[in-house]
């Protein structure tokens, strides 16, 4: 038991499963109609790659989810940052914005799509709305928890307001900035199927849709696999590029 | 050098609490001032409005005859934690206190220092793989880098065993001896106090007054087990147990006679 790496044990039930229910297909006990055999699904998948379908389909998914995180994101950190640091900007721009959050992301949907469009400019708007919330709120208050002693270190050694700004409390914050871009990441991902499935032409959330419409439950399933593969790369990405800023941190390993 | 004055503060805090009342000392070029009490007696608020970091009240401070206004590179401190920046690794935490100093010459003193400090091969790591001790060691060379005239301890050793604070006097009267800043800390250690002073104002508490002043007339390198440093300790132990004497003690407090100090 000791020489099986620990990784094997959590693939018992995934790989046990597929085994299974391909036995299952294979020997006629159910069809596989709506719940299609892994090699159903690797079949679907290399015809979608072939036909050239599923890069366009990833690509344009890419670019909203790309640009609404990294609209999002950016907004939600400046405006945070601000409220954080500054109590007058605090108290003007806070109670407003805490007022939008009171909104249902979703139920922005019909205004956007009068105001921006159909087309791609209202769906990135809606993913950069669902990634702003938790970023900017999470940015707030872990300015607020900086620790004033190290702030106070700042001071005695004679930094000015900027300066402990960008060498004690921007560094101090890094942390909980890089944990609030992945899960503003991982909302931005759900913001993006909730757009696409309300009308798209092209991305995997209009994959979904369609193999709905025609009854393809492959098609379903291998777009439920690629926006898990697209959401853990992207994932593993962020946190890649965090490490060498997170490298004094005693947790970064434990993260990962 | 700086000769620093403390006439008539006072601080009351917003709440209405008066952590201070008329604290008039001055400390001499190279001298080294210890506030010696116990907790509430307002050394580290009076320590604070030292290093500029909180206003007085009342009164004012003031360096070679000029009012001192919010922080100043003539001062520097050591707190009671380490307070290393963890995102900085030891090098850059000790570069850190020489914030006005040219690059060359801020490197050049971080490795002197780091190896004054007997962590010269420690330079790259983070202050976390650092024990207590040695972290109070950086964040001394960080305070002294910049060779500030006046170093404020706020009870640096306090966290730390007694065989590491002992080593740790040794390092601070080592480069104090040979930076000559003037030195005011805060302590409730007797002995320490009397090992590293040149004078100890007994504080007592509600509010923070200085009660006695001590001259710590030993001569240099002192021997902690000398019969003298004893005579010392007991005159300035007498001292807090008159300071007690004079107080109602919150909350029943220690007996007359008797001091939680020793």
């Amino acid at each position: 038991m000791n020489r099986v790496p620990a990784w094997l044990i959590g693939l018992i039930i995934p790989v046990g499963f597929a085994i299974a229910w391909e036995a299952a297909v294979v020997s006629g006990v159910t069809q596989g109609r709506l719940m299609p055999p892994p090699t159903r699904l690797v079949q679907t998948f290399i015809a979608l790659a072939r036909s050239g379908e599923l890069q366009t389909h990833v690509l344009a998914t890419m670019t909203r989810v790309l640009i609404g995180f990294g609209i999002g994101a950016a907004i939600g950190t400046i405006l945070g940052l601000l409220t954080g640091a500054s109590r007058p900007a605090r108290l003007l721009l806070d109670p407003s914005i805490q007022g939008l959050r009171a909104i249902p992301s979703l139920a922005w949907v019909p205004l956007f799509i009068l105001w921006l469009g159909i087309f791609e400019t209202s769906k990135i708007a809606l993913i950069a709305m669902g990634v702003f919330f938790p970023v900017y709120l999470g940015m707030l208050s872990a300015i607020q928890s900086v620790d004033r002693k190290l702030i106070e270190v700042g001071r005695v050694f004679g930094l000015t307001p900027i300066g402990i700004a960008l060498r004690i409390t921007w560094p101090a914050v890094m942390p909980v900035w890089i944990a609030l871009l992945r899960s503003g990441l991982g909302l931005g991902f759900m913001f993006l199927v909730a757009a696409e499935l309300m009308g798209a032409s092209e991305g995997l959330g209009y994959l979904l849709v369609d193999g709905q419409q025609m009854g393809r439950a492959d098609t379903i399933l291998v777009a439920m696999i690629i926006f898990a593969v697209l959401g853990k790369t992207c994932d593993t990405c962020l946190v890649l590029a965090a490490r060498p800023i997170l490298r004094w941190q005693d947790t970064v390993r434990a993260q990962l | 050098m700086t000769r620093l004055s403390i006439s008539s503060v006072g601080k009351t805090y917003a709440d209405g609490t008066e952590a201070l009342r008329d604290i008039r000392f001055n400390a001499a070029p190279g001298e080294i001032v210890a506030l010696l009490g116990g907790s509430g007696c307002g050394k580290t608020t009076l320590l604070r409005l030292l290093a500029g970091l909180d206003q007085p009240t009342t009164g004012s401070i003031t360096l070679d005859d000029s009012p001192l206004n919010g922080t100043s590179s003539a001062i520097s401190a050591v707190f009671q934690e380490p307070r290393l920046l963890p995102w900085l690794n030891v090098a850059d935490n000790i570069g850190f206190g020489g914030q006005r100093l040219p690059p060359a010459t801020r490197a050049q003193r971080t490795g002197a220092l780091l190896e004054r400090i007997g962590l010269a091969d420690y330079g790259a790591r983070w202050p976390r793989e650092l024990s207590g001790g040695q972290q109070q060691r950086v964040a001394i060379a960080r305070a002294l880098i910049g060779h500030p005239q006046i170093l404020l301890l706020d009870e640096p050793f306090s966290a730390l065993d007694p065989f590491t604070r002992t080593s740790l006097h040794g390092l601070l009267l080592d480069l104090w001896r040979e930076l000559q800043p003037t030195v005011v800390m805060v302590t409730h250690d007797v002995e320490e106090a009397v090992v590293l002073a040149d004078r100890i104002l007994v504080m007592k508490p509600r509010p923070g007054r200085v009660h006695d002043m001590i001259q710590v007339d030993l001569p240099r390198p002192r021997d902690r087990l000398a019969s003298a440093t004893d005579l010392m300790k007991h005159r300035v132990l007498r001292a807090i147990n008159r300071s007690l004497a004079d107080v109602p003690s919150a909350g029943g407090g220690a007996p007359s006679g008797f001091s939680p100090w020793v």
